[in-house]
């Protein structure tokens, strides 16, 4: 029987960098996780850090308040996680599109982030094999890109500097609450660990979690497929997301691309990722499908065709792989960092869909500050789990 | 025993990825060929670990002490060989 200060449960990118934050302010911690670390979401994803397809507003601040953190962690951890900071271009399709960017564009320039349009000759001039078609885009001045597996490996090897410990392969089996139904332990297969603060990082899996302390956690996995191309010339300077990307994540119902039915039923939308390895990434795509993991031929054959409206020069690349993973979804699209007031000592930080990775430094430093009791660094409010209560 | 010299060797050619670095993954927590390949790209690469997979495996049985079968394989995942963007999106 072990003793500590706070018991993260769930070793993805979320979980791992509560424990960094945590551990950097002295307080003994200690991560569960049921498998290898990062070998959930966070090694089924991709690696952005994007204000591009955010809400204005707070949505866009508190991505913009960890695109700073990142810069910070890039001098904090020794280990290279490929972080670059080359900005990201929304490509437009229509008048009607190049209308709702404008007012996007408008907001967010008026909130202070660099964010401007391009006309047609200026985003051509800047990817050249773009098709010729396209009419126009954004570039998004502070957008950044990591390698979430490398980050969540770097976090975790610092994490273990300043004292955190790590159980690997470690499976909870229940949390247990004292006579006033506050956390006291957290009952693993490998023996029990004492403590009176449990920070609930397990993504898709939260529920399961919450369910262990009697809570209800809207949290829903939605599968999200990728497809991996061979190392190339680079076919693109940077991220390269359709316009109609930011339609496809909220589901705008007033708004309807001109694509197939196919690639509306999968929720396809063109996202280039370009990696430190000379290679690129392709999504997306959004469906929910419980917890199945595995690639469907549609999908791909959809990614790809969608890949080559935007870039014909790829027809002659390869694909040399394609995975899935689960999202954890959640209805109005942000995550849920919050304490439980029904059982104290109980945290959640889950739920981030697709930002898991752009989000986890802000996640980790607010969640140690919200169990220090500190003020936190933004406003929390929003991202309690009481915003689901009537 | 391998010496110091030996871990130049480069046992992923599509990543260059080197025994050294494999070793020192292993030593990082990794207990099976994914594990290895999330730290350090071994099999990520054009030919997805068809030459390195086992050689991966041996490393792993030989640092941990373990026997083969207990070593997992990676995931297979399609396409089965590389097929362009073209072949695959065309209609």
């Amino acid at each position: 029987m072990k003793g500590y200060d706070a018991v993260v449960i769930g070793g993805g990118v979320i979980g791992i960098s509560v424990v960094y934050y945590l551990s950097k302010k002295g307080i003994k911690v200690a991560l569960v996780e049921k498998g290898d670390i990062a070998s959930g979401t966070s090694s089924r994803c991709d690696g952005n850090v994007l204000i591009a397809d955010k809400q204005p507003g707070f949505d866009t601040k508190m991505t913009y308040d960890s695109q700073l953190l990142f810069k910070e962690l890039v001098k904090e951890i020794p280990y290279d996680f490929d972080y670059t900071q080359r900005g990201s271009i929304y490509i437009i399709e229509s008048e009607e599109e190049f209308k709702i960017a404008k007012e996007y564009v408008k907001k967010q320039v008026e909130d202070g982030y660099p964010m401007r349009m391009m006309d047609k000759s200026e985003i051509h001039d800047d990817e050249p094999y773009l098709a010729e078609d396209i009419i126009g885009g954004v570039e998004i001045g502070c957008d950044a890109s990591v390698n979430p597996m490398a980050l969540v490996f770097g976090l975790s090897l610092e994490a273990k500097k300043n004292g955190a410990e790590i159980f690997d392969y470690t499976y909870v089996k229940d949390i247990r609450l004292d006579k006033k139904g506050a956390v006291e332990a957290v009952e693993t297969d490998q023996g029990m660990l004492i403590t009176k603060c449990v920070v609930n990082c397990a993504g898709v899996w939260a529920p399961e979690i919450g369910n262990m302390v009697g809570i209800d956690i809207p949290i829903k996995p939605r599968q999200g497929q990728l497809l991996v191309a061979e190392k190339t010339f680079p076919v693109g300077k940077r991220k390269i997301v359709e316009f109609g990307y930011m339609m496809a994540k909220f589901g705008d119902e007033n708004y309807k691309r001109n694509v197939s039915p196919e690639l509306e039923k999968f929720g396809i939308a063109f996202v280039f990722e370009p990696t430190l390895s000379d290679n690129f990434l392709i999504g997306s795509s959004r469906a929910f499908v419980g917890f199945d993991t595995d690639v469907s031929i549609e999908v791909m054959q959809g990614l790809a065709e969608r890949a080559i409206r935007f870039f014909p020069v790829m027809k002659d690349i390869h694909v040399i792989r394609a995975y899935a993973g689960l999202r954890p979804y959640v209805d109005d699209h942000m995550p849920i960092i919050s304490k439980v007031d029904e059982v104290p000592g109980f945290y959640i930080a889950a739920g981030h869909e697709g930002d898991g990775i752009g989000l986890s430094p802000l996640t980790g430093k607010l969640i140690s500050q919200m169990v220090t009791g500190e003020e936190t660094i933004l406003p929390i409010d929003t991202l309690s789990i009481n915003r689901f209560k009537e | 025993m391998m010496n110091k010299k030996d871990d130049n060797i480069i046992i992923c050619r599509c990543e260059e990825v080197t025994l050294g670095e494999i070793k020192q993954a292993i030593r990082e927590g990794a207990l099976d060929v994914t594990g290895v390949k999330r730290r350090t790209r071994a099999g990520m690469g054009l030919c997805q670990g068809r030459t390195c997979e086992k050689l991966v495996q041996q490393i792993i049985k030989e640092e941990l002490g373990k026997k083969a079968e207990e070593i997992r394989p990676s995931t297979f995942r399609p396409p089965v060989r590389p097929v362009t963007f073209g072949t695959l999106g065309g209609k």
